[in-house]
């Protein structure tokens, strides 16, 4: 392993900085074209019902509306990202025969402006037959309770099982059992960017579709299925985005709707949402009921787990199997779990749709493992760090069937923290309002699993080199605001020896960029796409070292490298040329040809579920006034371990929005609703933590080196929502005594729980 | 959503302001920052053919203080300034911690005091300080002005006294009575940047033995409109701030508020923290009050 990066490891500003600070960027909702028309989708104002009859004849006639569909309109064709279970997929781009949620798209209109189309929705007449909905996992799996889809009577979409040791056995050798029930909230990920799409279709037959994604592979391959066309003939193209975190990641009905209606009448069509439209009907994190057992040793050895989740998921699957699944892989990771059962239920409600969203099913898993492990920890008498360090994975530990833990710096992370915060003193100090709590965490770098069942290599780069020292990279990798076209920038100029600006970048254009990429979600782009533009330099580099090599006759046993913008001997750096021109020679030894690299990256050989862990350990300093509730959380410092920091300036930063988005997931952010109907769909009741509210903290990196990484590179940023509601949870119980087990801990929660309220 | 059709209506002076009003009655909204209104508008909450704005009419912004006569806030004077301002700092800090209180940065530079007060929201800022400060509304319209004292201004939720005909141009606030003190508490589920679950507004006059010979008190968001606490009050006065009687106090108002529940809040939660904050408050007016 060598640590000498000239590009690798540097605080490097993003390559997009500029052009978002001057506000040049230009994302789906700058995009205005000659002729076009805005779209606005009708939703269903009930929660459940029958679709008697949509008479559209009113909207049409209104002056100014170009186009108004229904499902009827449609080809009618169920869609869903998990093509590997074709019966998953359980949704149509328009509602046909019933609606399953408040917002469900029922009929979408096409007009020259925005307030036509506004107009032309009031316009529709829709008939429903009402039918009795259910709003919680215990409402839909009772006995007799209404069926959300005809394919599954019980309203139990799939279960997912994860089951190792013998359970039975282990539990009765513990010394210590805690058997609890918690409850975990919807959140939303409030992305700044409301989803927008545009849409054109050209007299080739052929569409473009420009449209804020994260995974355009996706949107292109399922708007092909569901309009009946080509996926060649369908180019999709992610302009700038305004941040995703999971919830832009399948294809969604307006990028549909617009597709269609531009097909339907030769002009492009604009679709932009509404916040409004964004908290009330938009996907969000998994609400669950959990039940978790756990034993252990009189001396803190964890010894059995059985842990089981019901995923509210909603009216429909989305992400939810992914979800049930890595929720159940979250609940044994961290720790040593020799025995462990997991028994995932997704649940239909007739709520809006759960999806991915940041930690993936993560977030609530954590949440009541690290509870549960501050619990065990008081109940044997043991400091909560130490009962961590007793049970923490380490290098080299096996996940039984699933995975081996090929770095792991978790100890080393909880010990950091530890010092940091002088744990042990404050935590033997504080109380009585004040209190410090911990919480950590594990994460994935990209998921081995292909759910979508793609053909193609999970990631692919292609690198064009120029006798002008400059290289063109292309992906179809997806910067939706983390980062990756600096990070893969960098990854390629290390490899190279180039400077950021000798790259030019073309990214994720399904026409242009080459096939395929799964997208940005699970953590997995540096990891996957950094390594296949690794194996792409490396096939550039295969050929300007045959020229060198014949240039200065070297000798067979020499190795080349490429740094500083020269090719040369690494012993006889004497012996060498600019990296233009080696280009330039190796052309012309190949009678023209360019020089062109290409990587694929797939995971071979890593288990079930990702070829990389992260780990990380996170305290949380709070003050909570005894007689309000209010909560302050005066200080939130972490110590984790990604790997090598591709760019640590922008592993901060992803570290500094996990703690915002853990601050609200913790403490303020939810969907209070009634009936189906969400209540606080606005950002005046739908709280997100301000700016003022962000507590000061640190965060060091505890380095390790990934063997499976670029330049031993792993995820960072996204597991790292999860120990957040923990650490808080852990905090605010040794401060005032109150233990929350139902999220979010709110002031009201704490006074009940004191009994003052 | 964008915004509904209207008509933009900016007229100089307040004369040709009171004519618009009164010739397009119960079509036209008055728009002094826009920050409550456009948002409304947007929402179709409302849907006015005609906004008039008063941001060109000359001399609506001002903030000035005389001690003989007390403060004057014009209708477009601006939060920010509010909070800013030395004499408002100097003789009305709860005035200004109010203000501060009041949304966001963007807001706050953007919004008026009037603005706030006319919505006529029981969750407000700005209103509970003025109210206990006893503070007045000048109505102006084409036929005359007349001052409306704050504590008969508001008839509920969004609704105030005003006529359809009235521009609310001027807040006049009193001076400061020597031996007064008033405190302004809030609380919030997201703490520093929300709007109120409760807020409470506490103003007493001391006597020479450190006695209430007045109080008056301001409950927010605990019903239809802010709520002064009138048997509160009577019973702290001719007494002096023990802790007994702060209990009583706080237990008191809690009885005057009627909250409900809703998503910022239950009732019990926000009977309670009338209680609490009404203590707070008295005894941070009590020190105001000790140090005037």
């Amino acid at each position: 392993m060598s640590k000498n990066f000239s590009v690798v490891g540097q605080s490097l500003p993003r390559a997009d900085a500029r052009i978002k600070a001057v506000g040049a960027a230009q994302y789906a909702d700058d995009i205005i074209l000659p002729g076009m028309l805005y779209g606005k989708l009708l939703r269903s104002p009930v929660a459940h019902a029958r679709i008697l009859n949509i008479d559209v004849s009113q909207a049409k006639k209104l002056p100014g509306v170009k186009c108004v569909i229904t499902g009827d309109d449609t080809l009618k064709i169920k869609f869903g990202n998990w093509r590997l279970v074709p019966e998953s997929q359980d949704e149509y781009p328009l509602a046909v025969d019933k609606v399953r949620f408040i917002g469900d798209e029922v009929a979408a209109v096409a007009a020259i402006d925005k307030d036509i189309a506004e107009e032309a929705l009031s316009l529709i007449k829709v008939e429903y037959e009402e039918l009795p909905g259910v709003f919680s996992v215990e409402e839909a799996m009772a006995e007799g309770a209404p069926v959300i889809h005809e394919l599954n009577p019980n309203n139990i979409s799939l279960q997912r099982k994860i089951d190792y040791g013998d359970l039975d056995k282990a539990f009765a050798e513990c010394d210590l059992i805690l058997d609890n029930e918690f409850k975990v909230h919807a959140v939303s990920h409030a992305y700044m960017e409301p989803c927008a799409c545009v849409a054109e279709y050209d007299h080739n037959g052929r569409l473009t579709v420009w449209t804020s994604t994260q995974t355009p592979y996706f949107v292109q391959c399922l708007l092909a299925k569901t309009l009946g066309m080509r996926e060649n003939d369908i180019r999709v193209i992610k302009p700038f985005v305004g941040g995703g975190f999971g919830g832009k990641m399948e294809l969604r009905k307006w990028e549909f709707c617009a597709a269609f209606m531009a097909r339907q009448t030769g002009r492009p069509v604009k679709f932009t949402l509404t916040r409004a439209e964004e908290l009330a009907t938009g996907r969000r994190r998994h609400p669950m009921s959990i039940r978790s057992k756990v034993g252990f040793k009189k001396d803190g050895t964890l010894v059995a787990k059985e842990f089981t989740a019901y995923l509210d998921g909603g009216a429909y699957n989305s992400m939810g199997p992914t979800a049930a699944f890595l929720c159940g892989n979250f609940g044994g990771m961290l720790y040593r779990y020799p025995n462990y059962r997991y028994n995932g239920y997704h649940v239909y409600t007739n709520k809006p749709p759960a999806g991915a969203m940041r930690g993936f099913g993560a977030p609530q898993a954590l949440f009541v493992a690290e509870t549960q492990m501050n619990m065990a920890a008081e109940q044997l008498g043991i400091d909560p760090l130490d009962i961590r360090l007793k049970n923490a994975m380490e290098t080299g530990d096996e996940i039984p069937g699933v995975a081996t833990i090929s770095s792991c710096g978790f100890k080393e992370s909880l010990l950091k923290v530890a010092e940091m915060t002088n744990w042990r003193e404050k935590r033997r100090q504080l109380g009585k309002g004040k209190g410090i709590g911990i919480g950590c965490y594990s994460f994935i770098s990209g998921g081995v699993f292909n759910w979508f069942n793609t053909q193609y290599n999970f990631t692919r780069a292609e690198v064009r080199a120029f006798d002008d020292g400059t290289v063109h990279l292309l992906t179809m990798a997806s910067d939706i605001g983390q980062g990756c076209d600096t990070v893969l920038r960098q990854i390629l100029a290390e490899e190279l020896g180039l400077k950021m600006e000798d790259i030019r970048l073309t990214a994720a254009d399904t026409a242009v960029t080459p096939q395929a990429d799964l997208g940005t979600w699970g953590s997995r782009v540096t990891l996957m796409a950094g390594n296949a533009v690794r194996k792409a330099a490396q096939e550039i580099k295969d050929q300007l070292y045959k020229v060198v090599s014949l240039k200065f006759d070297l000798n067979v046993i020499h190795d080349l490298d490429c740094r500083d913008g020269m090719v040369f001997a690494k012993n006889r750096p004497d012996r060498g040329i600019p990296f233009g021109e080696a280009v330039r020679l190796a052309q012309r030894a190949n009678r023209g040809e360019p020089i062109i690299g290409y990587g694929s990256y797939t995971p071979r050989g890593k288990g079930l579920v990702t070829p990389a862990f992260s780990f990380g350990a996170q305290v949380a300093e709070v003050t909570v006034d005894m007689e309000t509730g209010a909560i302050t959380v005066d200080e939130m410092n972490t110590a984790h371990d990604c790997g090598t920091p591709i760019n640590p300036m922008s592993v901060e930063g992803q570290l500094e929005g996990s703690v915002h988005m853990g601050l609200g997931y913790a403490l303020c952010e939810q969907f209070i609703m009634k009936g189906g109907k969400t209540l606080t769909a606005t950002f005046l009741d739908y709280k997100i933590p301000c700016a003022e509210d962000m507590p000061p903290g640190k965060s060091v990196h505890v380095e390790t080196y990934e063997p499976d990484g670029p330049f031993g590179a792993k995820e960072a940023g996204e597991g790292l929502v999860s120990p957040t509601a923990p650490a808080i949870a852990d905090a605010v119980y040794h401060a005032t005594g109150y233990r929350c087990t139902e999220l979010p801990i709110t002031p009201e929660k704490i006074l009940r729980g004191l009994g003052k309220l | 959503m964008s915004l509904p059709k209207f008509s933009y209506l900016a007229p100089d002076t307040l004369e040709e302001a009171c004519r618009l009003l009164a010739a397009h009655q119960g079509k036209i909204k008055i728009k002094a920052g826009g920050t409550d209104l456009l948002v409304r508008m947007s929402a179709r909450a409302f849907k006015p053919d005609y906004v008039l704005a008063l941001g060109k009419v000359a001399g609506l912004d001002h903030i000035t203080f005389d001690p003989r006569t007390g403060l004057r806030l014009g209708a477009m004077a601006k939060l920010a300034d509010v909070v800013d301002h030395p004499a408002v700092r100097e003789h009305y800090p709860m005035l200004a911690r109010a203000a501060k209180a009041t949304a966001t940065v963007q807001i706050r530079n953007m919004g008026t005091v009037m603005g706030n007060i006319c919505n006529a929201s029981p969750s407000a800022d700005n209103i509970p300080t003025l109210m206990v400060r006893e503070a007045s509304v000048i109505a102006l319209a084409a036929t005359g002005e007349r001052e409306i004292p704050l504590a008969e201004f508001f008839l509920g939720p969004g609704k105030t006294a005003l006529q359809p005909t009235e521009i609310a141009t001027e807040i006049r606030v009193p001076v400061p009575e020597a031996g007064s003190g008033v405190s302004y508490q809030k609380i919030s589920p997201r703490s520093k940047v929300d709007i109120a679950a409760v807020n409470v507004a506490a103003f007493l006059l001391l006597d020479g033995e450190r006695r209430c010979r007045q109080a008056r008190l301001c409950l927010g968001a605990v019903g239809p409109t802010p709520l002064r606490a009138p048997r509160t009050e009577d019973f702290l006065v001719g007494k002096e701030l023990r802790p007994e009687v702060l209990e009583e106090a706080g237990e008191l108002a809690a009885g005057e508020a009627t909250p409900i529940s809703d998503v910022r809040a239950s009732k019990e939660y926000r009977r309670l923290m009338v209680a609490i904050l009404t203590k707070r408050a008295l005894v941070e007016a009590h020190n105001q009050a000790l140090h005037h």
